[in-house]
């Protein structure tokens, strides 16, 4: 702060006291011309204005106050550049970016200053500190049986991920369901670590309209999806018998047979990610994030529908990173509660 | 006359004029030196200036006063960090007019909400708080995704916002001031427009896109 400045707020403050208290000697005197305690000479239905003095206890008070004002901006921050002789101050306000930040903590520390902030977080480091470096000497699946560590690991799980994974961490449409055992990138804990602290983007499903020919070639290419489903296949099956049945023929049974064949001749394209048999990237031991889509598990929906939109426009889901935001050791506690989820005894 | 404060309290205009001094101290001291303190008119390092997206989608906000349920101010206190990330310091609003910071906290402090949540997620969550949020009271905003969102103005915002930033922009090696939006930007002001791909799958950006891409900036410049 320039001297100006300080100067400025320094009269200005100090200024307001001694006015203060000047006025309060002013306001003692008596002005009215009229004796203490007496009337002052009028009266409104036998209700008398009496020349009273204030209160003793009353501007006694207000000189401890005066007082109290002198010995607070002594002690603390208050009188332009004067740093009080605490040496107190409530955070770094003046920081420039992340290092400058540290960089200002750790100087306050040397300096013995006294900076509420910093010491609070300084108690919290001591008290929970020893904790996490105990976790953080384990890897995920060892810390995945430690009842502590999964309680630690639920709330902040229900703080920070619950919002997209929902709060029994079973996922929603676009958003996984964590509790399945089924993985886009892998089931070991250091693989959920990884996702964790940098997060996924799902760059690999763009929007296959035009290479697989147009909308039949969508419609096509999400037949022969659903066919590799047992479930979804299941259910086909019986919808087309009853059409047959219907028409008294096998036309809709035939129709789509070869719907999915020219669906199948069109998936080579889907298999680089998805693998030859559809049972995604994590099979293949790649880092692809391409779901398996022989299973029941189905991220933006298995509908007829919600398949070839998939195919149609493509999706991109996208795990934030939480390295900078929770830091490794916390990061370390939640994946061991993500991967306690799919791993009860 | 004997009672000197009846001078005082018998003229409305000395009495005005008084009041008004005594209470305008209070603002001399504590507020009017932050206008010319180092630390509240310089940027944070990173700061960057909002894109024309970012800038309509700050406009959004302020209409739909998110601000009166959302603030943007990390106080210096654990149990807001922890939550929140590291707390707000004036460096990283020299650019705000009006600035956001609010006073009340329905929902959840927004000021580093950026690269939380994907695009998927705000967009869900706008259109209905509940599909992911179950016990969320925030209103749904279905229509930001029926609106669609011009770039008109875009050229005009970064020219008033050159105006109002003049002495608290990032300073080059002679300590001028470089401008928030170069002569460039202003002429290629909001070609992301038709560059971007709205996230409701409609040809053109609607309300909801710029609001998603203001949300995913703010914080950028601290974290």
């Amino acid at each position: 702060m320039s001297s100006f400045w300080s100067t400025w707020i320094t009269v200005l403050t100090l200024g307001t006291l001694v006015g203060c208290y000047l006025l309060l000697r002013w306001c003692l005197k008596n002005f009215a011309g009229v004796p203490e305690g007496e009337s002052m000479g009028h009266e409104f239905d036998g209700i008398e204005e009496l020349n009273n003095p204030l209160p003793k206890w009353w501007s006694n008070f207000f000189l401890v106050t005066i007082v109290w004002g002198f010995g607070y901006l002594a002690l603390y921050p208050g009188l332009g550049n004067w740093e009080g002789l605490l040496g107190w101050k409530s955070s770094n306000q003046d920081v420039t970016s992340l290092s400058d930040s540290k960089a200002q903590v750790a100087a306050a520390k040397a300096a013995g200053l006294h900076v509420q902030y910093d010491r609070e977080v300084a108690r919290a480091d001591e008290r929970f500190g020893p904790i996490f470096a105990e976790f953080a000497k384990q890897d995920v699946e060892a810390l995945s049986k430690n009842e502590d560590a999964l309680k630690i690991g639920q709330r902040l799980f229900l703080q920070n991920c619950s919002q997209c994974h929902g709060s029994d961490a079973k996922g929603t449409t676009g958003f996984p369901n964590l509790v399945d055992n089924d993985w886009l990138y892998g089931d070991d804990g250091a693989t959920i670590e990884q996702t964790i602290l940098h997060g996924r983007v799902g760059r690999g499903m763009i929007g296959w309209q035009t290479m697989v020919g147009g909308e039949e070639g969508v419609k096509e290419v999400a037949a022969y999806v659903l066919s590799l489903n047992p479930v979804r296949a299941a259910k086909k099956r019986a919808t087309l018998a009853a059409e047959d049945k219907a028409s008294n023929s096998d036309k809709a049974t035939k129709a789509h047979a070869s719907t999915v064949a020219k669906g199948e001749a069109k998936f080579a394209m889907c298999a680089a990610c998805h693998g030859a048999d559809a049972k995604g990237s994590a099979a293949m031991g790649l880092p692809l994030g391409a779901p398996n889509l022989t299973d029941n598990v189905w991220l933006y929906g298995g509908s007829e529908r919600a398949v070839q939109q998939s195919i149609r426009n493509g999706r991109s889901g996208v795990m934030p990173a939480w390295k900078g935001i929770l830091g490794e050791d916390k990061v370390r506690v939640i994946s061991a509660y993500v991967y306690s989820l799919s791993n009860q005894d | 006359m004997q009672n000197k404060h009846e001078k005082v309290e018998k003229h409305v205009g000395w009495f005005f004029t008084l009041t008004i001094a005594a209470i305008s101290i209070g603002g001399l001291v504590e507020i009017t030196p932050l206008f010319f303190q180092k630390e509240t008119t310089t940027p944070v390092e990173s700061l960057r200036p909002y894109t024309a997206l970012e800038m309509e989608g700050r406009d959004i906000y302020i209409r739909e006063g998110c601000n009166n349920c959302h603030s943007q101010m990390i106080r210096p206190l654990r149990a807001e960090t922890e939550r929140y990330g590291h707390y707000s310091v004036a460096g990283e609003s020299v650019w705000e007019h009006p600035f956001l910071w609010g006073s009340k906290r329905t929902g959840p402090d927004l000021a580093r909400v950026g690269g939380r949540y994907s695009d998927d997620w705000h967009y869900a969550h706008l259109m209905d708080p509940r599909s992911v949020v179950p016990q969320s009271n925030m209103p749904a905003y279905k229509w930001l995704a029926e609106t669609s969102v011009s770039n008109e103005l875009s050229a005009a915002k970064m020219e008033l916002f050159n105006g109002l930033t003049k002495n608290r922009s990032h300073k080059d090696e002679n300590g001028d001031p470089i401008p928030l939006y170069s002569r460039d930007d202003i002429a290629t002001a909001g070609s992301e427009f038709n560059t971007t791909k709205s996230i409701t799958g409609k040809e053109s950006l609607q309300e909801v896109d710029a609001l998603i891409a203001y949300l995913q900036s703010l914080g950028h410049a601290l974290k």
